[in-house]
């Protein structure tokens, strides 16, 4: 009898044990903030909300080498805070094996109001984009049931999968939506540019010349708040003759969507040099001669450029000086962005 | 006493409900075959209606949004997505629990609706890392052939074919339907799965010209309308 009262007291203090740490999982949830006149963002929060606990787990999985086949290529070594988490002066990233990637990474910031992601627009959900570079052979190299594996090992992981989803259970799901929850957080909408529209700076005039020259002649592409309209567009770029990367076409399968390449967002530009989709121009001022002098028009390009645009060396120069004021060093430097422990993104973390 | 009446009804209740809505187990099993012969992975040599020889490495495909029918017309919709795999056998038995009448009708898609490759990333079956999803284009690939034949010109004579394509003008999801009353009853059920359909269809797929096809569009049209008559009840 007595047997009997003690194995009923044991699963009675078992089930309230289990029931009060399902009833104590209870992240802290985080709210995302919309910049002043931006639009709703396009991202589905309510199927993943974010929390502490998520996004923490996000910049774990974002920094950590072992998403990679050899260990030595995280997310953060292609996609560095202090270049606006592009390559840093990089035309094409290292990967794997001493491999080279076929496109210039590009910047993420402001991936909420985002639809489509890579250059030619291929994936459709920020939540699988991380699918993309941890599986290619020339980037991180590594497959899905690996990345688990190696994770599982790691008590550490364990808790944080724990804190933001419920339970220790590691699986593909749970890593993207991680991931997306940090990367959700990489907003930038505080350069002079936001804070002179906020009525918080003025533009000297270089940089208000160089904003009404922009307005005519460069924001039918890349239009406020996001410097970019999101489309593809071919602008004269001819194919390179390694990577023969025909962009969009290689997507929708349409000879009219050859050489097309998403119009890149210009935040943080003056950081995420070289530019175009592989890199080939090293400076603002290559962009600008191509569009002034080098393009090769074909019979896709573009309408709004295939004449090629004006622009004199006066107005060079103050474009330029417009568009540094895109940048955002409270972005660059925002510890919250950094690895665990680190203030600002450390240089080692480029190693390459 | 007003317990007992409480707890007499109560149990009433239940059993009328559990009546009502009363389950039979139903499965369905799927034989992958050869034309007569019974797919062997790696193992043996098998010739298309072209006479090209060929083995088999892998057959995957994705069954999903299951309807059964019984003699009322009353329909079950099962909403699961099926991975069934050759290498894995546990994969090719489907359990199903539906209503506890004579089913007259089954259909299903043979692929993933466009749902599901809109909506970011799943998990179970359709965990990307299950290796049926395209990562450079998002969108799930529904059915995988490959395998090696003397007549393919590419490297290790390797034939792969990875069929897929939500989009309208890429859709590669073929409905499949059967009639099952015809046949004895019985709640068990045995689909043939014939490879050879893949090659001889509307489309005469020939290894020689075709060894390949990994992107939605035209070509995995053809060859899913091809595959959609590989399916037929085991008599």
């Amino acid at each position: 009898m007595k047997k009997l009262f003690i194995i009923t007291f044991l699963v009675v203090l078992v089930t309230v044990f289990i029931s009060w740490t399902n009833y104590s999982f209870k992240p802290k949830p985080v709210k995302f903030f919309i910049p002043k006149e931006w639009p709703q963002p396009i991202y589905d929060f309510k199927r993943n909300p974010l929390t502490e606990e998520g996004i923490e787990l996000g910049k774990q999985l974002f920094y950590d080498g072992r998403l990679s086949k050899d260990g030595n290529f995280s997310c953060a070594s292609c996609h560095q805070q202090f270049a606006a988490f592009s390559t840093y002066e990089h035309n094409l990233s290292h990967g794997y094996n001493n491999s080279l990637t076929s496109r210039n990474a590009p910047a993420l910031q402001n991936l909420a109001w985002v639809k489509e992601f890579m250059q030619d627009g291929g994936i459709n959900h920020l939540d699988v984009q991380p699918i993309a570079p941890i599986t290619n052979e020339h980037e991180m190299g590594e497959n899905l049931d690996s990345v688990i594996a190696k994770l599982k090992t790691d008590a550490a992981y364990k808790k944080m999968f724990k804190a933001a989803f419920g339970n220790e259970e590691i699986n593909t799901q749970k890593i993207m939506k991680a991931l997306s929850q940090f990367m959700l957080t990489l907003v930038s909408a505080n350069s002079k540019y936001d804070k002179v529209m906020r009525g918080q700076a003025s533009f000297i005039l270089p940089e208000q010349l160089g904003y009404d020259i922009f307005k005519k002649k460069c924001s039918s592409c890349h239009p406020e708040p996001f410097f970019t309209d999101f489309s593809y567009r071919n602008i004269g770029m001819p194919v390179d003759d390694y990577l023969k990367d025909e962009g969009r076409k290689k997507i929708t399968g349409l000879a009219s969507d050859s050489l097309k390449f998403r119009v890149p967002s210009l935040r943080n530009v003056a950081v995420s040099a070289p530019y175009g989709h592989d890199g080939r121009f090293f400076s603002l001022y290559n962009v600008f001669e191509h569009y002034r002098k080098n393009m090769k028009p074909d019979k896709y390009t573009d309408s709004l450029v295939k004449n090629k645009l004006l622009l004199s060396n006066f107005e060079i120069g103050q474009l330029t000086a417009f568009l540094y004021t895109l940048t955002d060093s409270s972005f660059l430097r925002n510890p919250a962005l950094a690895p665990a422990g680190y203030e600002i993104t450390p240089i080692f973390i480029h190693n390459h | 006493m007003n317990k007992t009446i409480n707890l007499f009804l109560a149990l009433s209740f239940s059993l009328l409900t559990f009546g009502t809505f009363a389950q039979q187990p139903f499965t369905i099993y799927f034989n992958h075959k050869v034309g007569n012969e019974v797919l062997q992975l790696m193992e043996r040599s098998y010739s298309n209606s072209f006479g090209e020889p060929f083995i088999v490495n892998r057959f995957r495909y994705y069954v999903s949004n299951i309807h059964v029918t019984d003699i009322n017309n009353k329909k079950t919709v099962i909403d699961q997505y099926y991975l069934i795999d050759e290498a894995d056998s546990n994969s090719k038995t489907i359990k199903l629990s539906v209503p506890n009448n004579r089913i007259k009708q089954i259909e299903f898609a043979l692929g993933v609706d466009s749902i599901k490759n809109v909506s970011g990333v799943q998990t179970g079956n359709l965990d990307p890392a299950k290796g049926m999803f395209w990562t450079w284009n998002t969108g799930y690939v529904f059915a995988k052939l490959e395998g090696q034949s003397d007549s393919s010109h590419i490297a290790s004579h390797y034939f792969t074919y990875h069929i897929g394509g939500y989009k309208p003008n890429e859709n590669a999801i073929r409905k499949i339907n059967f009639s099952i009353m015809n046949r004895e009853w019985s709640n068990t059920f045995s689909i043939n799965v014939d490879l050879l359909k893949w090659f001889d269809g509307n489309l005469k797929l020939k290894i020689n010209e075709s060894p390949v096809c990994h992107v939605p569009g035209k070509l995995a049209m053809q060859i899913a309308d091809n595959y959609s008559q590989m399916f037929s009840i085991q008599q």
